[in-house]
């Protein structure tokens, strides 16, 4: 594998990181400030685990399946699915939570029972997000609510594996999910990745696209100086609310915001994540949380029967919307003149194309 | 250091001083009263010299904020009649020169003397320029010791010259002078008896062309008594035909140079101690015999050119002489003529090529010989910053932030020991350098550009010191033009390259006595400029501090402050520092050895037996950044308190 000269050269100089912060940290040579993720000095190797863990360069989804799930995926929308709920937080939802504060809810679970030892999250405030590893229920609720800038929020778990700490866990974004997992496949120099224990648990969040930070200091312009008390992203477009009321754009006006790298991703259910955690695009006070692995339906199981969370049936009829809506993503990038299975930026497709396209079945479904 | 020498009462004494000592010594001969400066190499240590005395022999020494200043207070000494020095740098005299062409012209009372440190070669200067040609443009007398005890003779006898011209006189000096050790014959301390007076009425004013032609009369006096000074001799064959004219140290090497090619019996030389205005008729009496001129000084062809346009002057008189110095071509060092100093090799080859007298350039000659004897068992070495020092740190911050940052910010330098920013110790990140505080006037000028389209950020670096010294004004017209940069200054609470002396922001004086401390905080928030504080010494706060001010908007400051690392631990118990060899995997880590290449702390090595990195004790000043840098955080630090 390549290394940091590639990393730079491939994705970073290329605009093409998603700041997932994976490879931040494995070297005193790649640093992250705000969104920002940079290379500040050649280390001078030929190869380097930077390149490797990158989710943005030769991820194969196939062997991704094979190597989390031990199996293919039937369904090209949303990947590998056990089973799929609504589901919110128990008495304890962290009162800054997004929706139904799932992700905040099982995140401090899986601390206070002691399955994780820490947990890589994005703190700090909207304007000036910053990743943190929570090891307090407290750190992980002062977390709560998306910040839609790419928090390259993997740093602070690279750092704690450096240190020696194992059994930990994130919350992240779908790239994030991607770059842990690589990480955590090994075969790479240096130990932190040859303990299997590296990662005990990997919440993925649904994620469409993050912005740059640009466009916060535009919201925060438009809504002339008040506080945004909370800012939502449902299909019709953003929405920022303040004291006073809400600020809506269409989805037109911000598009000039997305992060190039979220246009050409595949992933917007965090397909290899343990536990998925997304919008019900329907009832604010909800999620919908999607089951993938053991290590998921156990750490499910158990918060149920604390009243960490409460689940409900996921509704027959929204199934087809939210894999249609994933389905459509992946279909515009494969759309997209530029695209070649395994150029940088893009995932390596291979035999998956043709059943996403079957699957897609054609626009007027 | 021999402080005793300086201090020894006993008249007739012979000791052995420095040259800057000697300069003290002959400025307390001549019962100087005032003395100030601002420290520069290579004359920096003459007023440190002075302040230790000063509490004995009852006179007032002062760091000024900067050199104009240091001389215009120096002159309000000397408009009461008292005897006042000034000490500075060729680039301080440039500072000064607005000041010291006035004074020129108004004149002045109690001898005032100026000491101008020369850098030939500029050892410890960003030039090497010769002050004679700036002093003959403002129209002032040059003396040029040639001799560590001759330094001592000459400032003491400036100042009676000064009052006899009622003109300051400049004491020209270079860097083998003043850092010299040499025997001194000591002359007797005078204390002052004068008692300052400027009255109701009196006036000291530059004012319309009647004081020029004053002027020109003035030097027209100096010239004539220079005819008759004790600084200029000759020594050689009566009639000599082959004259040299030699200044400074170029006087003894003239005279080594004539021995080694067995020339001296031949050859007169004019040792000239009395520059500038020329003694006149004292050149054309050897001139008149001679029929080959050599001249020997440092830097520029400044005797040379002015003897020639004597000559010239005079032809008809003296009948047709060939001149051999820098404009012939004859008389260079292996830079060319006019470039660095100035020593008994280079001269006798000289002599050489005019003479065709024979000479074989010893092997071991100079940098050059050096290397060819050790060249390969010696390391090459860079200009480094020491190990600790918090520069370095601050432009590994920088450098980082403005990676981070991504809009390819550029970032101006300034002159102190952070000027190495230019060089790998400070990973090549200064851009531009020229003098005391200019480095924020270019930046204030970038910062108006972004209307042509240039929209890159602005960094700026500034020491503490520079920064009292010439960078206020700069700021305060950017804050007043609302230009857009950052000002990182660089603040380590002392004047380290000159040898740590006291500035404004410090809390005691030249003499130690306790001083009313100016906060750069106060000056820059004062101006309006917001301002913010960080220790250099945590890169990861310091970063995010230069990332999130890089966003901001109009003039912004951000002091990195943090005590020079050689001030920090002298006389204290260092940190330890080491590298745990269980932690540090050498090159299996992936980092390129980052400690010991790229961070490049002098102490951080690499110990190829183990194929891991190692702390040079001896060397480390226990400051620990590398400790927080090292990716496996396999440096451990044992803090002493
Ligand atoms: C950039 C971005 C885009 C998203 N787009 C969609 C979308 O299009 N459709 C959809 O259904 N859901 C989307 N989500 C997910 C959604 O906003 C909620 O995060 C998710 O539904 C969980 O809700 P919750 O109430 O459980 O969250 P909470 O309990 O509030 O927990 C949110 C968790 O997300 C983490 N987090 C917040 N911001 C970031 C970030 N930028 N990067 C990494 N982690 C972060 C926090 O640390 C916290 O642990 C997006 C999230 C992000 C960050
Ligand atoms: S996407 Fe992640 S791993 Fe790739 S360059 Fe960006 S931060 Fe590094
Ligand atoms: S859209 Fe894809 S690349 Fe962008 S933040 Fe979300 S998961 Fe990462």
């Amino acid at each position: 594998m390549p290394g940091q000269d590639r990393l730079k050269r491939d994705i970073i100089d290329r605009g093409l990181c998603s700041s997932c912060g994976m490879c931040v940290g494995l070297c005193p040579y790649i640093k992250t400030a705000g969104d920002m993720v940079r290379v500040i000095n050649p280390c001078g190797l030929a190869e380097g685990a930077c390149y490797s863990v990158c989710p943005k360069v030769s991820l194969d989804l196939r062997e991704m399946d094979l190597a989390v799930f031990g199996r293919e995926r039937e369904d090209q929308a949303l990947g590998v699915v056990r089973e799929i709920y609504f589901a919110r937080a128990g008495e304890n939802r962290a009162a800054k939570a997004q929706y139904g504060g799932v992700a905040s809810a099982l995140a401090a679970f899986a601390l206070k029972e002691g399955m994780v030892t820490g947990m890589a999250l994005a703190g700090g405030g909207v304007l000036c997000p910053r990743p943190v590893l929570a090891r307090t229920v407290d750190e992980v609720n002062g977390c709560a609510g998306s910040k839609y800038t790419a928090v390259p929020s993997l740093a602070v778990l690279n750092r704690a594996l450096r240190e020696g700490m194992s059994g930990l866990g994130l919350v992240g974004r779908p790239c994030q999910i991607a770059a842990a997992r690589k990480a955590q496949a090994g075969n790479l120099a240096g130990d932190q990745f040859s303990n299997p224990q590296a990662v005990g648990m990997a919440l993925g969040l649904f994620c469409f696209w993050s912005l740059s930070p640009d466009f916060y200091r535009f919201a925060f312009r438009r809504v002339k100086g008040e506080e945004m008390v909370r800012m939502d992203i449902p299909l019709e477009g953003p929405v920022v609310e303040t004291n006073s009321g809400n600020c809506r754009w269409q989805l037109e006006e911000i598009r000039p915001f997305i992060k190039k790298p979220c246009s050409l991703c595949f992933d917007s259910t965090s397909e290899w994540a343990d536990l998925s955690v997304g919008s019900t695009e329907f009832d604010p006070s909800w999620n919908t949380l999607i089951v993938r692995s053991d290590k998921g339906r156990e750490l499910v199981d158990l918060a149920l029967r604390r009243g960490a969370i409460e689940i409900a049936q996921y509704p027959e009829e929204r199934l087809p919307l939210l894999r249609r809506a994933a389905l459509n993503k992946k279909m515009r990038v494969l759309g997209l003149p530029e695209f070649e299975d395994g150029k940088p930026g893009f995932p390596v497709v291979g035999r998956y194309r043709e059943q996403i396209e079957a699957q897609w079945g054609g626009v007027n479904q | 250091m021999t402080i005793m020498g300086v201090r020894e009462e006993k008249p007739g004494v012979r000791v052995a001083l420095t040259g800057n000592e000697s300069i003290a010594r002959g400025a307390l001969e001549a019962g100087v009263a005032y003395a100030a400066s601002y420290p520069g190499s290579p004359t920096a240590e003459v007023l440190g010299t002075l302040a230790k005395v000063a509490g004995e022999h009852d006179i007032y020494v002062e760091w000024s904020v900067n050199e104009k200043v240091a001389l215009e207070g120096a002159a309000a000494a000397s408009f009461t009649g008292l005897r006042s020095l000034t000490v500075m740098k060729a680039d301080g005299l440039n500072v000064a020169l607005d000041f010291a062409g006035a004074l020129a012209i108004s004149g002045c009372r109690g001898g005032m003397v100026i000491v101008v440190g020369d850098d030939p070669a500029a050892h410890s200067s960003v030039r090497e320029e010769d002050s004679r040609n700036l002093c003959k443009v403002i129209h002032l007398p040059v003396l040029e010791p040639s001799s560590v005890e001759e330094a001592m003779d000459m400032t003491r006898e400036a100042f009676s010259l000064s009052e006899e011209l009622a003109l300051p006189v400049v004491v020209r000096c270079v860097t083998r002078v003043c850092h010299a050790s040499g025997d001194v014959k000591l002359g007797k301390i005078a204390r002052t008896e004068r008692e300052p007076e400027f009255q109701r009425g009196d006036r000291v004013i530059t004012f319309g062309i009647a004081l020029h032609a004053m002027q020109e009369q003035k030097l027209t006096r100096a010239s004539a008594l220079f005819c008759k000074s004790g600084f200029n001799s000759y020594t050689g064959p009566q009639r000599a035909q082959r004259l040299i004219i030699a200044s400074g140290p170029s006087y003894m090497y003239a005279l080594e140079a004539l021995e080694m090619l067995d020339l001296s019996r031949e050859t007169g030389v004019l040792k000239l101690g009395t520059t500038w205005p020329l003694p006149e008729s004292l050149l054309l009496d050897y001139l008149i015999n001679a029929s080959e001129v050599v001249f020997a000084e440092e830097v520029e062809p400044f005797v040379e050119d002015n003897v020639m346009a004597l000559a010239a002057r005079h032809w008809k008189d003296i009948g047709s002489i060939t001149f051999y110095g820098k404009r012939s071509g004859h008389v260079a060092g292996p830079a060319g003529p006019g470039i660095g100093e100035m020593n008994p090799d280079i001269l006798a080859g000289s002599l050489s090529k005019i003479t065709g007298a024979a000479f074989k350039s010893p092997v071991l000659s100079g940098r050059k010989g050096a290397l060819e004897l050790l060249g390969e068992k010696m390391p090459g070495r860079d200009l480094a910053l020491c190990a600790g020092c918090p520069h370095r740190a601050s432009f590994w911050s920088i450098k980082t932030a403005l990676e981070l940052d991504g809009r390819g910010g550029i970032v101006l330098g300034d002159i102190g020991c952070y000027t190495l920013g230019i060089a790998r110790t400070g990973y090549h990140i200064l851009q531009t350098v020229h003098c005391m505080g200019a480095g924020v006037g270019i930046a204030g000028g970038m910062g108006k550009l972004d209307r042509f389209g240039f929209n890159r950020p602005v960094i700026t670096v500034v020491g503490d010191s520079t920064f009292y010294h010439a960078a206020v004004p700069a700021l305060i017209n950017a804050r007043y033009n609302r230009s857009n940069f950052m000002l990182v200054l660089l603040d380590n609470e002392t004047t380290a390259m000159t040898g740590h002396q006291p500035h404004p922001g410090r809390s005691s004086t030249a003499t130690g006595e306790p001083a009313d401390t100016v906060h750069m905080e106060d000056i820059i928030r004062g101006i309006g400029i917001p301002c913010s504080l960080q220790d250099p010494y945590d890169v990861e706060a310091t970063i995010d501090v230069i990332c999130r001010m890089l966003q901001q908007e109009g003039p912004r400051v951000l002091i990195l402050r943090r005590t020079c690392a050689l001030a920090a631990v002298k006389g204290k118990q260092k940190n330890r520092v080491y590298v745990d060899g269980k932690r540090c995997i050498g090159d299996a880590c992936g980092c390129g050895r980052f400690c010991s290449k790229v961070f490049s702390c002098p102490a951080n090595i690499w110990d190829a037996e183990s194929g891991k990195a190692r702390i040079d004790e001896a060397v480390c000043n226990g400051c620990g950044v590398c400790a927080t840098l090292c990716p496996r955080q396999a440096i451990t630090v044992e803090r002493t308190v």
